[in-house]
């Protein structure tokens, strides 16, 4: 079967998960292959919820939350801008390659640059291919 | 925790839903799940038939959870929990599976649509299993309000809540009231003097019992949450006195923009370049004269001086366009012989009579000239003594495509409305955010214009974003009535969505409170942990995913619920 890139994307509520519905309200069509969960602020992003979703077998996670000076609790985006570029590091040396997890800045006006986004990024994962995560998580786990 | 025994039910939208998802094939694939009891699709669940259904099944089948599969939780969230509330099981344990606005209407190919919502449906599943009941609060409400500015908006909604009889504390930075408005000599559409409307307005305040005015006082800070404010305020470099207030209205208003920066229009150069401030003060003083004592032969008036262009202000100021036609009537009154050119980019008439104002003022023996503002802006440059007249625009006309020379002897400066310097003060003091043009954020754009996402404030008039004088009053009676609406039920209900801390896990590392944007976690020195203010909290969750303990537990959104989420989307691939 044909490799189809699965995207586990968190949206923050305000700006983000707005900004996605709207592409729905336009009728802006995307990639089908993004799973997205609503989170109230991109603050609220543990390191967890990244890591869970490559264990779980995600070829790409994609984090957006308002644009900076925007957020609508004050300064939550840039919390998550810090937390994000250290868990970057720290992915990268687990060998999950830096394109396949992404933070960008959606708001509740832009559909079509969130439908851009998406299609992008499965462009970019569908080039890289499945990521390696799920399954060699499963062979150490054979070798315990 | 009692067993989940969860109701599914797929909406059809119509055929929004069911032309791209298979509902059916939803329904059936969820329906075995653990903890399903009962799977359901029907044509328009948010209905009163289909809310009808999911209350019938709550009590049939003695559900205790709900997943909705339909369209975006930010449309009718609120309906399902209300309809589960009804059927007597806590509106939080409900969840809602995007799959119109996130599936159906962004997807071509059926097979993958249909894969999608299941996932989807599959993940609400997952995550309701462990929702909690969350119950309803409410704060008292103190009727007394903080007004910030004392222009028209400010002015009119001080009135508005003084006279049913509420106290208002009216808080103004200059040493008096009246705005803008007090500078302006007659108002557009009608013509009619801003004077007569404004003072009688300012005496009412002055001399209303329930009314405390505070000139030349700026707020530096505000503690408390909704229904329950405070600020001190030092007056004439008094003691500071103390104030108590359930709501806060920012009315802080707009500063006019200095055009020195545009070199195109010298206006420090030439003192008969003026903005339309400056030609306000004019026609109040009743005389329109040159810096040299003469009646202006030659007079043109610039419009978008400062809007509309990226390099000053994308935005436009919405009003100069009116206010540039009103200075035509009055020009031409004054002056019936002088030569009137309207230098414009494009003519905004849009509101209540405008259009009328606009065809009325090509009657009146002027010039419209029109210029391509993102390509060229006139330039003013100084005549020669030969040119009988005091300056030379230099412009490319757009309609005639000629670059031609118009003579002036006086400019006016149509200036777009920026916001005011000191409004990052007061954004940190009230707690509500700016847009990228400083102008402060509603609520909701359409929905919500007048409040912000800080309860108990909100915003009115042109700190809100440029407008005229009857979109100001009509905002400043909006936000009056949300106030006066909530004084009168005594209580308001706050977030209940909020962080709150286990004490058995907490170190007292206190890095949660580092991170609260609204200072609503404090350090308990007794038992060494912190702990949250569940009135201050908006439930950003941000201390959660701080906590390096685990301890912080964000309602509704707790670690188990996401995780639970993220591995229901996989599930099935």
């Amino acid at each position: 079967m044909d490799f189809r890139p699965k995207i586990v994307a968190f949206l923050c509520n305000w700006c983000a998960y707005t900004g996605a519905d709207l592409a729905g309200t336009s009728r802006i069509h995307y990639a089908p292959n993004i799973r997205i969960i609503r989170i109230m602020c991109s603050g609220r992003i543990e390191p967890t919820f990244i890591l869970k979703a490559f264990q779980q077998g995600a070829d790409g996670v994609l984090v957006c939350g308002c644009h900076p000076g925007d957020c609508h609790y004050q300064e939550g985006n840039y919390k998550c801008l810090r937390r994000f570029k250290l868990l970057q590091k720290f992915t990268r040396q687990m060998g999950i390659e830096k394109d396949r997890l992404r933070l960008e800045w959606i708001s509740a006006s832009e559909g079509k640059q969130f439908a851009e986004l998406v299609n992008d990024m499965t462009k970019t994962l569908l080039s890289m291919g499945p990521s390696k995560v799920k399954s060699s998580l499963e062979v150490e786990h054979l070798n315990v | 925790m009692e067993e989940p025994r969860i109701g599914v039910y797929v909406c059809w939208c119509g055929t929004n839903i069911s032309k791209m998802v298979d509902v059916e094939a939803v329904t059936n694939e969820v329906k075995a799940l653990p903890n399903v009891t009962i799977a359901k699709n029907y044509k328009y669940m948010c209905s009163d038939p289909g809310q009808d259904l999911i209350i019938k099944d709550i009590k049939l089948h003695n559900l205790n959870r709900v997943v909705v599969a339909a369209c975006s939780p930010r449309i009718h969230e609120l309906t399902f929990r209300t309809a589960c509330e009804k059927a007597g099981i806590n509106p939080y344990l409900f969840e809602m599976a995007n799959v119109r606005e996130q599936d159906s209407w962004v997807h071509t190919d059926r097979t993958e649509a249909t894969n999608k919502a299941i996932d989807l449906v599959v993940a609400a599943i997952r995550r309701v299993r462990y929702h909690e009941p969350l119950q309803k609060r409410f704060v008292n409400v103190n009727p007394a309000t903080l007004i910030i500015g004392g222009g028209i908006s400010g002015l009119t909604a001080a009135l508005e809540i003084a006279n049913a009889g509420k106290q208002v504390y009216l808080v103004e930075k200059s040493d008096q009231l009246g705005g803008q408005v007090k500078k302006f000599d007659l108002t557009f559409p009608h013509l009619s003097s801003a004077q007569q409307m404004i003072r009688p307005i300012v005496q009412r305040v002055d001399n209303h019992p329930n009314i405390s005015v505070f000139l030349e006082t700026e707020i530096r800070e505000v503690t408390g949450y909704i229904g329950n404010f405070k600020t001190a305020i030092s007056v004439n470099g008094g003691d500071p006195v103390e104030l108590e207030f359930g709501n806060i209205i920012a009315a802080v208003g707009l500063k006019p923009f200095n055009p020195e920066v545009i070199s195109e229009y010298n206006y420090k150069e030439f003192p008969d370049v003026i903005t339309s401030f400056e030609f306000e003060e004019k026609l109040l003083a009743g005389r329109i004269l040159t810096v040299y004592g003469k009646e202006p032969r030659n007079v043109a008036i610039i419009h978008c001086v400062g809007s509309r262009n990226k390099k000053y202000h994308e935005y436009c100021s919405r009003v100069c366009c009116m206010a540039a036609l009103k200075y035509v009537h009055q020009v031409r009154a004054a002056l019936p012989s002088a030569n009137i050119f309207e230098i414009y980019a494009d003519m905004r008439a849009y509101g209540k009579g405008h259009e009328e104002f606009y065809a009325l003022t090509t009657h009146r023996q002027i010039m419209f000239l029109m210029y391509d503002q993102q390509k060229k802006l006139p330039v003013i440059n100084q005549a020669d003594r030969s040119d009988n007249c005091n300056m030379i625009i230099e412009m490319d006309e757009l309609l005639s495509g000629q670059s031609i020379e118009v003579p002036v002897d006086m400019v006016i400066l149509m200036v777009n409305m920026e916001a005011q310097e000191n409004v990052k003060q007061v954004v940190r003091a009230i707690g509500v955010s700016l847009c990228g043009n400083q102008f402060f954020i509603e609520k909701h754009p359409k929905l919500d214009p007048v409040a912000t996402t800080t309860g108990g404030v909100y915003i009115i008039g042109t700190c809100q974003g440029p407008k005229d004088i009857p979109d100001s009053v009509a905002q400043a009676r909006a936000a009056a009535a949300r106030i006066l609406g909530a004084i009168a039920q005594g209580s308001v209900p706050i977030e209940v969505t909020t962080a709150s801390v286990n004490e058995l896990l907490c170190c007292g590392c206190q890095t949660c409170i580092g991170v609260c944007p609204y200072k609503a976690i404090s350090y308990d020195e007794n038992n060494k942990v912190s702990i949250v203010n569940e009135i201050l909290c908006k439930g950003c969750g941000t201390c959660g995913s701080a906590c390096p303990a685990g301890a912080i537990i964000s309602k509704h959104f707790t670690d188990l619920q996401i995780l639970s989420e993220i591995e229901g989307v996989m599930s099935m691939s």
